[in-house]
């Protein structure tokens, strides 16, 4: 009688056992917990229903993904960014962190666990995280402005000008290069290193905080063909 | 007996490692804050690094570090002093409350582009509210430079910032294969690593062997360090030994991110003496390491 108990609780078991957690659990990582806060601000103003890529808002969307989402994520081709983290400061910086890149890489690796429902952040909370990033809605493109500079080659400015932010222009696609203010002092200060910058995820790159440029200061590091945008500090 | 198995049985079907006993707080996580896959149900320390764990979970958001150096412009021989400004990424107000983190409350590496400058050490923080630093750059070029620290209430912050030094710039580096013994201060360090050959995204365990072993000590806390940086500066990684006793093994996990070549530095400490090695480990992608396999018979 007790054996038979514990054979229909098995067979229940494996019944209501979703298909996709046949792997072996080894990360205390779980998509409720810390998974999902990571995609609702870095993943899903993409990659949801209606938008530019598949959805990964829910677990069972995101669950046969996940080996692939590993390695979109160390190799930086997600989410795509296109700039190295570090050089340059921005307040619209949609790169993951160290501790995102250990984070999801634990979970993909350890059999994707999905956790507890109650861990799973508020509706609210998801829309409100979506939101901050930098491609929800047009923000992506809400940099361009009138007095930005377009700046080629090495060049050089005439005249003073706070700078508030970058727009790329003709990235070359497998395009690595560093960007530098040198200013007339001989003082340099890193402004972008673009790293798998493309055309198809464009976007401006803001600035923490304005950068006063005196005039006479080069901008160097832009490639042949391609251009950036110098967005200026909105004046008041 | 029978009926223990049989859970673990059906845990291991059910892909699940088996149930924690269930606990007084059940649904509270206490994590460690450094080794954030160290978590347990109950309160306790780290079995790795022995620090206090932490229970809940803050969201995992980025603080905002600036770093400002002077005189301007830095010249490569001579002193400059730097100043860490830590502000949260909410109000953007000065944060000047932080954890100690194996003994020290900011851990700061700085890299050269040429891979031949590693420097780890600890900016004090003022009443300023700002960490200090002075440091002679010694050439021109590109530095990294990662600043680990821990605000308090929030997630540690592992943080790159970039340090151009004007000047002709050394070459970068370009780095083959070497796992050679090192002779460091006053011990031996050989590595071998787990698979041979390390693989992008997939676990590598680095085991160091040290001769002489007598007198090992922990160094901050922990049985060692290492920082790991592809040739390239892009990825830094800082980790704390995975498995270490004070004897002469001491293991390190890491998931190298890309398939490119990187080195390690790895710090011990011996009779009271810190010592410094490093080693080059090229790391290749999966798919391009099995094409290379001679075939197997059939
Ligand atoms: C700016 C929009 C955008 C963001 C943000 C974004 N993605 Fe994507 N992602 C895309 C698009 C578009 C594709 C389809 C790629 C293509 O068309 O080649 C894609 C493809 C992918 C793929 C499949 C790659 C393949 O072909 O194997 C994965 C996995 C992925 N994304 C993961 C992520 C993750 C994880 C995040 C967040 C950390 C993220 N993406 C953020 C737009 C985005």
């Amino acid at each position: 009688m007790r054996k038979c108990r514990l054979v229909f609780i098995f067979t229940v078991f494996l019944l209501s056992a979703p298909a996709f957690t046949h792997d072996i659990i080894t990360t205390p990582v779980t998509w409720n917990r810390e998974i999902s806060r990571i995609f609702y601000s870095r993943c899903i103003a993409c990659h949801r229903e209606g938008g530019m890529a598949f959805s990964l808002l829910d677990y069972r969307e995101a669950f046969p993904w996940r080996t692939a989402i590993k390695e979109e994520i160390l190799e930086r081709r997600m989410p795509p960014w296109g700039a190295v983290k570090g050089f340059g400061d921005f307040r619209n910086d949609q790169a993951l962190t160290p501790e995102q890149l250990e984070l999801v890489t634990s979970w993909s690796q350890g059999g994707s666990p999905e956790g507890e429902a109650k861990d799973l952040p508020s509706k609210d909370k998801l829309e409100e995280m979506m939101k901050e990033s930098a491609w929800y809605g047009n923000a992506a493109h809400a940099g361009r402005q009138s007095g930005e500079i377009i700046a080629k080659g090495d060049f050089k400015l005439t005249n003073s000008f706070v700078l508030d932010g970058l727009f790329p222009r003709n990235v070359p696609q497998s395009g690595s290069f560093q960007i530098i203010a040198e200013f007339p002092d001989g003082r340099i200060e890193p402004l972008l290193w673009l790293e798998g910058y493309k055309e198809q995820f464009a976007h401006v790159f803001l600035l923490q905080t304005p950068l006063e440029l005196p005039a006479g200061t080069m901008i160097t590091g832009i490639p042949a063909g391609s251009s950036i945008a110098l967005l200026p500090a909105p004046k008041d | 007996m029978r009926a223990a198995l049989l859970s673990l049985i059906l845990a291991l079907v059910a892909g699940q490692t088996p149930a924690p006993l269930p606990s007084q707080n059940a649904g509270d996580v206490y994590i460690c804050p450094m080794d954030p896959d160290v978590r347990s149900n109950n309160p306790g320390k780290c079995a790795r690094c022995g620090m206090a764990l932490v229970a809940g979970l803050p969201d995992p958001v980025e603080y905002h570090l600036d770093l400002s150096i002077s005189p301007r412009p830095i010249k490569p021989g001579q002193p400059a002093s730097l100043l860490f400004a830590v502000h949260d990424p909410w109000k953007n107000r000065p944060v000047t409350n932080f954890q100690v983190v194996h003994e020290k409350l900011f851990h700061m590496f700085v890299v050269s582009q040429d891979l031949e400058v590693f420097l780890h050490n600890h900016p004090t923080l003022g009443s300023d509210g700002l960490f200090h630093y002075d440091y002679v750059f010694p050439k021109a070029g590109m530095y990294r430079v990662l600043g680990d620290f821990y605000p308090d209430g929030a997630t540690p912050q592992l943080i790159a910032k970039t340090v151009i030094v004007p000047g002709q710039a050394p070459k970068p580096a370009t780095l083959a294969r070497d796992y050679s013994a090192k002779d460091a201060e006053n011990l031996t360090v050989e590595l071998v690593t787990e698979p041979q050959q390390p693989i992008s995204g997939a676990k590598t365990q680095m085991i160091f062997r040290v001769k002489p072993a007598d007198g090992l000590e922990k160094y901050l806390g922990a049985w060692g360090h290492m920082l790991v940086a592809s040739a390239d500066l892009i990825d830094m990684i800082h980790e704390h030994p995975f498995i270490a006793d004070g004897g002469p093994q001491i293991q390190f996990n890491v998931i190298f991110p890309r398939a490119k070549n990187y080195r390690v530095w790895v710090q011990f400490q011996r009779k009271g003496v810190v010592n410094t090695a490093h080693f080059d480990v090229p790391v290749k992608e999966l798919g391009n390491y099995i094409a290379r396999l001679p075939p197997q018979p059939n």
